[in-house]
């Protein structure tokens, strides 16, 4: 098992690194609860601008 | 060298401080904090901190929400439930407040519907096959469970399939988010949630007291309850939101499956602002995603600093199949139900927003579910 953790440990690390170092990045974490019209902690919207 | 040396080398203890695991946790959640800091972001490097902090809290008060839940079910034992309520009641002294008074900051509300409902009930059943919710998930992997690595796999498969499904679910139906201090006010909002969770604690232990069961937390449940209520208040203020979890998954299963050639642009859930905005940023640029980030690595470091690391077997396939099962249920249930027991219970209780406690009562008969099919795959009921 020790093993695998570690591998898995590297491939998730390494991950994050390339995500970041590939990918823009905003001014300051974000959470889609941010958005404007966003309704939940996933940003979906709310049932009363659905039906609109 | 000897016979005699021989054996005492083979028959000493393994040490207790695993280095190369302890040095790989702090390094990666230092690198991480450099990274966001380079970028101009030490809210980013704060939520990795306090992030690192909840796993080693976590870890050490074996704060569990499924085990405790578990316990309440199945044996009326009320201990750990309460020590859930006292972190709540902690966390919502400051987030009713500052939500309602403070421009730029916000509760975790949620739309109240058949999506919240077939969400947590769902979550509910994965939660207790999985034998952790999306917190207990973040620091068992943490820990250096191969099993909970399986689980986290699934867990992050399940919430990418929900996120394409939550859209239908939606379309079912519901109500807008009800917030307590909405109607009352700030002030007026925090009393309610904090009589609400006053009614939830009389009601277990009357649960308790009628099974015989125990109800008063242990010294360590309260410092835990303690410890990660104030916690969740730091990333409330780093974040600006209640701490969530799941999201997070949802955004790294979203990033690896655009990888793989998947093509997210007809996805009616990666077209809101939000989500839409996380698939295109940094991982690091995403408030869930660095506090989860931090848990593992916390947890890590903590666990590598008091025993031999990952050296555990494997458990039996049938144990592996529910640690599957159940994380597959767990990012199904999360995506619809608006969370888990962190972003949906913790977070829109203390928010004193009604999804939490609707998110409750629909999760707990799906962990009743959950309790009754754990033998199926060779767990204890208990």
């Amino acid at each position: 098992m020790r093993l695998v953790y570690a591998l898995v440990f590297l491939l998730g690390v390494t991950a994050v690194l390339a995500d970041h170092l590939t990918s823009p990045s905003s001014g300051r974490p974000m959470s889609p609860e941010d958005f404007a019209g966003a309704c939940a902690p996933c940003g979906a919207p709310c049932p009363s601008t659905q039906k609109k | 060298m000897s016979l005699a040396a021989t054996e005492a080398r083979a028959a000493a203890p393994l040490p207790r401080l695993d280095w190369p695991f302890l040095i790989a946790s702090v390094l990666a959640a230092a690198v991480l904090i450099a990274l966001v800091l380079i970028d101009g972001q030490p809210a980013a490097a704060a939520l990795i901190g306090l992030g690192f902090a909840l796993g080693v809290v976590f870890l050490k008060a074996e704060f569990s929400f499924t085990a405790s839940w578990r316990r309440l079910i199945v044996r009326g034992q009320a201990d750990g439930f309460l020590g859930g309520l006292l972190l709540i009641a902690i966390a919502a002294a400051a987030i009713v407040p500052v939500a309602r008074l403070v421009p730029g900051f916000g509760g975790a509300i949620a739309p109240l519907g058949p999506s919240l409902l077939i969400g947590a009930f769902v979550f509910g059943i994965g939660m207790q096959l999985a034998n952790g919710c999306g917190s207990g998930t973040l620091y068992t992997v943490g820990g250096g469970s191969g099993r909970m690595i399986v689980t986290l796999a699934f867990f992050i498969a399940g919430s990418v399939i929900g996120s394409l499904h939550l859209p239908a679910f939606l379309r079912l139906g519901g109500v807008d988010p009800i917030l307590a201090a909405d109607y009352l006010g700030p002030w007026g909002g925090l009393a309610v949630t904090w009589a609400s969770l006053a009614v939830a604690a009389f009601a277990a232990i009357a649960i308790a007291r009628r099974r015989g069961a125990s109800f008063v937390p242990s010294r360590r449940i309260v410092i835990g309850a303690v410890l990660i209520g104030l916690l969740s208040i730091g990333v409330f203020a780093a974040g600006h939101h209640p701490w969530s979890v799941t999201f997070g998954f949802t955004v790294w299963g979203a990033k690896l499956a655009a990888l793989a050639g998947f093509d997210f642009s007809a996805a009616e859930f990666w077209q809101w602002p939000g989500p839409k905005r996380a698939l295109g940023d940094s991982i690091l640029s995403d408030t869930s995603s660095l506090t989860d980030l931090g848990m593992i690595f916390g947890a890590m470091a903590t666990a590598a600093a008091t025993a031999p690391f990952a050296r555990n077997p494997w458990p039996p396939l049938k144990s592996l199949a529910a640690a599957a099962i159940g994380g597959l249920l767990m990012g199904w249930g999360a995506r619809l139900g608006f969370g888990c027991n962190i972003g949906a219970f913790v977070g829109g209780i203390a928010s004193g927003s009604l999804n939490g406690w609707v998110w409750f009562a629909a999760a707990l008969p799906g962990c009743l579910i959950g309790i009754r099919l754990r033998p199926l795959f060779g767990l204890s009921r208990e």
